[in-house]
């Protein structure tokens, strides 16, 4: 009977886990991240990856680093992977709103696991205004509750606000709805308003 | 026993951890739902008119699909197979779309299905339609019987039964 007790009891813990540990401090908060991404409110994490666009792969001394862009909007898309079909849906839609989601004070960055040569081709292919950032081993996209299982990113989106703040998050972003592509240009331009 | 049970609820419950059913689809087996969605002029068009009525074939499409364009010999087929059984629905997914490009395909492609503009997403979500080309298959009580994706996929058995007695 003890040991059902103590059985049990270890099991639930292991499920509630993750909000135990996070009422814990902040080792725990930092486990709560990685379990569910950064919430609306939360600071965004910092991160630097390898990019490349249409007309260039970036440097290795310069990656794109999120913390670079504070002062400004930055949209950050998550996407499973270059040259599927959803994803080219996906990147050339954004593409094609780019004027009406980006201008001076918005960046848009697209992230998945394929290398920055891919993405050069993939962002040449579909002549992307935007950057394509490399996170191969999914450490980034694991932070904001973007991994899948399969190895690839999960479909998702993030507008963080000028204070580097998650201002709008979208965590099952569907590539084929004009409704989520609607709510995030909303996000955007929300975001754009003094408080 | 009761031990073991609530045990391995609660470790499936951690082995599924925050992972969403994304991509994934309408499960086989649930009611279909009669969303509205509207037809290339702007009209709208319940899906209640068929559904529960009688076997449908939605196949969620793009002008720009490669696998749709893969699959349209095949929908083809079927539309003259079972036309007069089965009602065929092409939902296009409006992504990267304009109604006049959409009906610029349809003039020179010809697929036979009757075509819809989803606009507003509503059948995108309703179906949870995970990529174009997908195809789901809703018998005549409304229920749904076949789910697929891709170029290849083959839904003759499903239609041949569907439409029997």
């Amino acid at each position: 009977m003890r040991l059902s007790r103590t059985m049990i009891s270890l099991a639930t813990s292991l499920v509630i886990g993750v909000p135990v540990l996070a009422a814990q401090g902040n080792e725990g908060k930092v486990k709560a991240v990685l379990q569910s991404g950064p919430d609306v409110g939360r600071r965004a994490p910092d991160f630097s990856l390898p990019w490349a666009s249409k007309d260039s792969v970036g440097p290795i001394e310069s990656p794109y680093q999120l913390a670079s862009d504070r002062g400004k909007t930055v949209v950050i898309a998550f996407y499973p992977r270059d040259f599927t079909q959803s994803s080219t849906a996906e990147m050339r839609t954004l593409a094609q709103q780019y004027d009406s989601l980006a201008g001076p004070d918005v960046v848009l960055v697209a992230i998945s696991t394929d290398s920055v040569s891919t993405h050069r081709r993939f962002a040449q292919s579909l002549n992307l205004p935007f950057r394509l950032l490399s996170d191969p081993d999914q450490r980034i996209s694991k932070q904001y509750a973007s991994k899948d299982p399969n190895g690839y990113n999960r479909r998702t989106v993030y507008v963080v606000g000028s204070d580097g703040r998650v201002a709008f998050r979208n965590l099952q972003f569907n590539a084929l709805d004009p409704k989520d592509y609607a709510e995030l240009r909303n996000a955007v331009k929300n975001s754009l308003r003094p408080s | 026993m009761k031990f073991w049970l609530i045990l391995g609820a609660l470790t499936g419950l951690l082995l599924a951890g925050p992972v969403h059913a994304q991509e994934s689809g309408i499960p086989v087996g649930s009611r279909a739902p009669a969303v509205q969605v509207n037809d290339l002029n702007g009209h709208p068009v319940s899906l209640s008119s068929y559904i529960g009525k009688k076997p449908v074939f939605l196949e969620f499409w793009a002008t720009w699909c490669e696998l749709c364009e893969q699959l349209l010999p095949k929908v083809r087929q079927a539309v003259a197979q079972y036309g007069n059984q089965v009602e065929f629905l092409g939902v296009n997914v409006t992504v990267n779309q304009t109604p006049a490009k959409v009906q610029r395909y349809l003039d020179k492609n010809k697929p036979g299905f009757q075509t819809l503009y989803d606009d507003q997403g509503s059948s995108i979500r309703a179906y949870q339609v995970p990529s174009t080309s997908y195809v789901v298959i809703v018998d005549r009580t409304g229920k749904v019987v076949y789910t697929g994706t891709g170029g290849t996929q083959n839904f003759d058995t499903v239609l041949r039964r569907v439409t029997r007695g």
